[in-house]
């Protein structure tokens, strides 16, 4: 691997960290949401990016609605399109006209046993259980041990300064790369043409 | 292909929108019965950036402020006063309303109130928690004017907003059911008490401050992916 090819991947690997850093940031008003960490490794062709999620619990927002639900040391469940149950951590769901409770996308909230049903003056208590004017109508499907905030959301774990800091340094990466790219260039372009001279 | 720049874009959309969404609470903080809205993202995946998942409206109980107009009363958990004015029905926690020439009691923009018929010769009114309307006659005789029912629905979230502190219902809020205040663990309704917007300003403030900061992070991804993409297009120049 020569020295041009070097710095072009090292320029790639740049603007990779930088969509990494802008999609992040892009999310920081995505409840739920959970950044990727950008990963470079030097490998035997060049340097390569690869990505993966940063689990951390984002910091729980108060939000005072009842449906807006965060989970703490575990999950709750949704049902997609397909029936398929997907685990969530965080939810803000709203009722439709039939009483299920559906997320932004759609997907409903699963009880212990099916969809749940609630009507608007129904509460959620930690363990999950749901009330309706003081006499339970269901419980929710949640992993073992798993609390339930009933008026929080999850708000996304991106922090906006180090973003910035990633994203300004992926810049500086890419400026480096090519002066560097530049000069192994201009080098070349030189011993090319002074050997031309001689020849001549 | 420059992703970056792209979801930075839609970085910088959702805090415009989000900002939009205070500012219009904002301009309503004052306006009886206006409920907040906020506005909810999604990232799209990858590194695509992030999408308006939808503005939600916040159904939550505003304060109730005593007031010194003739016929106000506000409701006090959920429901909503049933309005109609040229054939159209709307529903509304706006209780300032006032008696029109007709008997009628209506609100400033002319919207009528359901099942109250104030007599010309009333000198006075009252509401009871339970909704009846009492009023007292030049004679000083007390009658019954009627009895205010609340509308519920099976998903309030789900109305269509008409105006500034009025909903429609629509096929996914499921019909206006009504109910009668006063029961145990049902709506109440406070007379001579108006409900403010449940607008907080030092919260709008605050979002207003966290969507500029965000604004202008994305800003900053934006320029840095169109500076590397310019310095990308010079190395040609060597």
């Amino acid at each position: 691997m020569d020295g041009i090819e070097l710095m072009a991947g090292a320029m790639h690997a740049a603007q990779a960290r930088l969509d990494v850093s802008a999609a992040n940031l892009s999310n920081l008003s995505s409840a739920g949401f959970q950044r990727r960490i950008a990963h470079a490794t030097l490998g035997e062709r060049g340097l390569s990016v690869s990505s993966s999620i940063d689990r951390t619990q984002g910091p729980l927002e108060r939000t005072g609605r009842v449906f807006d639900l965060a989970t703490v040391g575990g999950t709750l469940f949704v049902r997609d399109a397909h029936g398929n149950a997907i685990p969530v951590r965080s939810a803000s769901l709203t009722l439709d006209a039939n009483g299920a409770l559906l997320d932004e996308r759609g997907r409903a909230l699963l009880g212990a046993s099916g969809a749940l049903r609630a009507s608007a003056g129904a509460t959620i208590d930690a363990q999950g259980v749901v009330r309706d004017a003081g006499n339970v109508t269901g419980r929710l499907r949640l992993t073992p041990g798993t609390s339930v905030e009933s008026g929080f959301l999850e708000r996304s774990n991106v922090d906006a300064v180090h973003e910035m800091v990633d994203v300004l340094s992926a810049q500086r990466a890419f400026e480096t790369a090519q002066k560097a790219l530049s000069a192994i260039d201009e080098a070349r372009a030189k011993d090319v043409n002074d050997v031309v001279r001689v020849k001549a | 292909m420059n992703r970056a720049l792209y979801a930075a874009a839609t970085g910088m959309a959702a805090q415009q929108q989000t900002l939009d969404v205070v500012a219009d609470n904002l301009a309503n903080a004052d306006v009886t019965g206006f409920k907040r809205a906020t506005a909810t993202f999604a990232s799209l995946g990858g590194d695509l950036g992030t999408a308006p998942a939808g503005v939600r409206r916040l159904f939550e109980q505003g304060k109730l402020e005593k007031s010194g107009g003739p016929f106000d009363v506000a409701i006090e958990g959920e429901g909503f006063f049933s309005v109609e004015r040229d054939g159209r029905r709307a529903y509304t926690r706006a209780g300032a309303f006032a008696r029109a020439s007709d008997g009628a009691l209506r609100d400033a923009e002319g919207w009528r109130l359901d099942g109250v018929r104030i007599p010309a010769d009333a000198t006075a009114l009252d509401v009871g928690a339970d909704g009846r309307v009492f009023v007292t006659l030049a004679n000083r005789a007390r009658q019954e004017a009627g009895r205010i029912r609340l509308a519920t629905f099976a998903a309030p979230e789900r109305l269509r907003t008409a105006g500034s502190a009025r909903f429609a219902a629509t096929n996914e809020s499921g019909r206006a059911r009504l109910v009668t205040p006063g029961a145990e663990h049902g709506p109440k309704l406070v007379f001579g008490a108006l409900e403010r917007a449940n607008v907080s300003i030092v919260e709008s403030m605050m979002a207003i401050l966290s969507a500029q900061r965000a604004y202008e992070a994305n800003a900053k991804g934006v320029q840095a992916a169109d500076e590397m993409q310019r310095i990308a297009n010079n190395l040609h120049r060597g």
